[in-house]
């Protein structure tokens, strides 16, 4: 009997894959190390087309003028701030709501699964959204950013089906030890489910830090704007058609500038991400295949 | 492409703000009667007097964060302000780059802050049948410094143009004393005297350059352009057809343009003349003076050509010449000249033509929330002196005489040597925007011709003294639509204008023949061109009739 991996198809797709893969790759990563190399050279020499992959140049000036801007500062604290407030919160609320939903004896449980689903679809829209975050008193505070954004459904739904998968048998056996249904949670689920923990709180994470919207429409002073806002404002520049060809005032922030805060501000997200990432593939495919 | 969905989401705010705010109109008062809302003002408050509030006052802004200079709790520009005026601005801080959207987000809520500036010509009539914001026209004599620009000025054409259907205006506009042009080309100074050539005065004079640039660099695309991933064209299309009579890019407005001759709009996209500006621009692609991918490539590919020596002409403003071609240019190529030059005269002969050909310039405008309020006298006159008065515009531009600026005895300003601004003291410790807060976007533009230049280099005051000899065109008369005339107009434009901008490419790149120009106007027709000219005609007939 030939073997999978020895048979000569198997061969030709590994080889396939291995090119595909690092095409793949090289595309991706190009304009990482590109924005590096940008945020290691000199403005002149991007401005003239130099720097591809190789810092022309060489100088750390840009880094030091970033990093001594405390506007930059605030805003990345901000940010800190706002992502490990949030994924706290969300963690809660998402894990609570798809424990519960995971039961298949509560009753309603279609109409809780169904209201969650609802909000993938339709929405109040923005203008009413802004109109109860006002009433509600929470313009320009944390809270604004946190609460409204606390249950992603997809999450949600990730997360029901992983509970759903657990063998029902170890929550009975808790139950008949005579442990609560609040013990059964913490000490039973919880601990088999670090896997789709894991996951959840990196994708919360990330979508945390790198979300602008919510803060773009609640907050109104300059430090409470995490960085993603103060990122959006250097590189975007005016978006409205209208104002670009008018406006005399047409200043530009130097390219290089622009690359350090973008370098500055995923280092971290990137930096975690390669340590979560084992939970992170258990955790997804976990869910997915059982549920 | 969730952006996107949000960006969409956001226009479409827009249409739901007038939905909100129709309700809310029952409780109008009478336009005259401002006995209680004095509170702060100043008594006897004139052209002349100066501006200080009776009692400390406090009003709300949305601000415009730029980031070259972003906002700073601790500028001179808001510590000064109060000791001056007794007032102090509560900002709410908008980044630039979405400033329009937060704006008709605040103004749908009914959350917007009093005072709404950096809001331009045309972009206040969406939220004018909400009765959101105020008909500022109304309440004009509460503004003497407005209404004395306007008067000495002779204004009041261009203010014309700011009517809606009800005969009044909603937004202060930024007013000039003269037409303001500053978008041109810039061209390589050296290439022409190597090549024996004199700086072109006319478009076809262009041509020849580029042209003699080409024998000698065959290599190259004399003119590659920018500015066009937004509106492919943006400056070239404009510059070009104004001096044809049919300005596109970011000329191309609302799509019609004003016929002295016969009295009428007619549709900007199917002019005889912007047919000649295409075939104009297409015999440059044709012969390789043009680079084709000016219309589509991003600015930095333009700048990387330019810089590099494989363009040698491209658009380019007072500020671009100096902050973004100049400085690579010379560590790139030693030799290297480049200047702006005045703009080439087309078959109109001499004009001039800024923005919208009007003298008005982005401006404030006012929530109707303001009129309830009790200092509602005191705004008005204190945006009346901050924004109109010489006196508050030398203000906001040039900051305190003994700190950021000296003033010999002829008048003329000079920045005090730690202070930079606009590279006129490179090496200075301290920037007049970022540091202090002056020549601040949000409160500061417009004002007289002197003022204007006072921070422009001699090459720049040289090209404005050209610009300045030639003869503006008249300004197209008022014809503000109706509410239910404008959601029509406005479904008719977008297919419209996507149909021109299209061929307009299609015909300067060779792609359609010229042969068909009749059956591309065949098709506006049915597109509606026809119907959306007899409206805006229509409303130029009505608004004249009512309002002479």
């Amino acid at each position: 009997m030939v073997t999978v991996d020895g048979s000569r198809g198997y061969r030709v797709f590994q080889a396939v894959n291995a090119v595909v893969l690092a095409a793949v790759v090289i595309v991706t990563l190009y304009p990482f190390v590109n924005v590096i190399a940008r945020s290691l050279s000199d403005e002149a020499a991007i401005r003239s087309g130099q720097v591809n992959l190789i810092p022309r140049g060489f100088t750390l000036t840009t880094y030091e003028y970033v990093i001594s801007d405390p506007t930059f500062w605030t805003n990345y604290r901000n940010t800190v701030v706002y992502t490990v407030v949030a994924t706290m919160i969300a963690m809660f609320m998402t894990t609570c709501y798809a424990y519960v939903l995971s039961k298949r004896h509560l009753k309603g449980r279609r109409f809780l699964i169904g209201i969650a689903v609802f909000t993938m679809f339709f929405s109040g829209g923005i203008i009413p959204n802004y109109v109860l975050i006002t009433s509600l008193g929470m313009k320009d505070s944390i809270w604004a950013i946190v609460l409204p954004n606390a249950i992603s459904v997809f999450n949600l739904l990730i997360m029901k089906a992983f509970f759903e998968a657990l063998p029902v048998e170890l929550e009975e056996a808790a139950a008949i030890d005579g442990m609560s249904t609040y013990g059964i949670l913490l000490r039973i689920v919880l601990p088999l489910s670090k896997a789709v923990i894991a996951t959840m709180v990196l994708f919360y994470a990330v979508a945390f830090w790198n979300s602008w919207f919510a803060a773009f429409l609640y907050m109104s002073q300059s430090d409470l704007f995490p960085v993603t806002v103060f990122l959006r404002n250097l590189i975007a520049g005016a978006t409205g058609a209208s104002s670009v060809g008018a406006d005399a005032m047409n200043m530009t922030v130097a390219a290089n500038i622009k690359a350090v805060t973008m370098v500055l501000t995923i280092l971290p997200i990137l930096g975690v991400y390669p340590f979560v990432q084992r939970y992170f593939v258990t955790g997804v495919t976990l869910g997915a295949v059982k549920g | 492409m969730y952006q996107m969905n949000r960006r969409q989401a956001m226009v479409a705010m827009g249409t739901f703000a007038v939905l909100v705010g129709c309700g809310s109109d029952d409780s109008k008062k009478q336009a005259d009667d401002l006995s209680a809302n004095r509170e702060g003002a100043m008594p006897g408050y004139g052209a002349d007097t100066g501006f200080k509030a009776a009692a400390p006052l406090s009003f709300t802004v949305l601000y415009n964060n730029h980031p070259f200079y972003p906002i700073k709790n601790d500028w001179l520009f808001w510590s000064e302000l109060g000791k001056r005026t007794n007032v102090t601005f509560q900002p709410s801080v908008v980044p630039l780059s979405d400033y329009e959207n937060k704006r008709s987000l605040v103004i749908g809520a009914g959350d917007a802050p009093l005072i709404i500036p950096k809001t331009y010509p045309s972009q206040e009539t969406p939220f004018v049948a909400s009765g959101a914001i105020l008909p500022v026209s109304d309440y004009l004599n509460l503004m003497p410094n407005f209404a004395e620009k306007v008067a000495k000025w002779n204004l009041q054409p261009d203010l014309d143009t700011l009517r809606q259907s009800d005969g009044r205006f909603y937004l202060l506009p930024g007013l000039h004393q003269d037409h303001w042009v500053d978008y041109s080309l810039a061209v390589r100074e050296d290439i022409l005297e190597e090549l024996g050539l004199e700086i072109p005065g006319t478009w076809e004079e262009l041509r020849t350059v580029l042209k003699a640039m080409k024998e000698k660099y065959p290599d190259s695309y004399p003119l590659s352009d920018r500015w066009g991933t937004l509106t492919p064209g943006a400056n070239l299309l404009n510059i070009i057809g104004i001096s044809y009579g049919a300005p596109g890019g970011w000329g191309y407005g609302e799509g019609v343009m004003w016929d002295p001759g016969s009295q009428k709009f007619a549709f900007t996209g199917a002019m005889e003349q912007y047919r000649q500006m295409l075939e104009y621009l297409r015999t440059l692609v044709e012969e390789k003076l043009l680079d084709p991918e000016s219309f589509t490539q991003s600015d930095d590919q333009a700048i990387q050509k330019l810089v590099s020596g494989k363009s040698f002409v491209i658009s380019s403003n007072a500020q671009t010449l100096v902050n973004e071609y100049r400085p690579p240019l010379k560590k790139a190529n030693p030799e290297a000249r480049l200047v702006k030059i005045p703009l080439p005269v087309g078959p109109l002969g001499p004009i001039k033509y800024g923005a919208g050909n009007t003298r008005l310039e982005n401006g404030v405008m006012i929530s109707k929330k303001a009129r309830d309020s009790e200092n509602f006298v005191a705004l008005m006159q204190f945006v009346d002196w901050l924004w109109y008065s010489d006196e508050g515009q030398a203000f906001a531009k040039w900051g305190v005489e003994g700190v950021t600026h000296t003033k010999d005895a002829s008048g003329k300003y000079k920045l005090a040597p730690d202070v930079d601004f606009v590279g006129l003291n490179p090496k200075a410790p301290k920037h007049l925007q970022k540091d202090f807060g002056f020549s601040n976007g949000v409160f500061a533009y417009g004002g007289s011709t002197e003022l204007l230049q006072s921070t422009f280099s001699e090459e720049e005051i040289a090209f404005q003294k050209e610009m300045n000899a030639r003869k503006p065109l008249p300004v197209p008369p008022p014809h503000p639509l109706t509410d239910e005339e404008r959601e029509q107009v406005t479904l008719w434009q977008t297919p419209l204008k996507d149909h021109v901008t299209q061929n307009t490419l299609q015909f300067i790149l060779g792609k359609r023949d010229f042969s068909e120009w009749g059956t591309y106007v065949k098709e506006l027709e049915a597109n509606n061109m026809l119907s959306f000219v007899d409206m805006v005609n229509g409303a130029y007939e009505r608004y004249r009739k009512q309002h002479g």
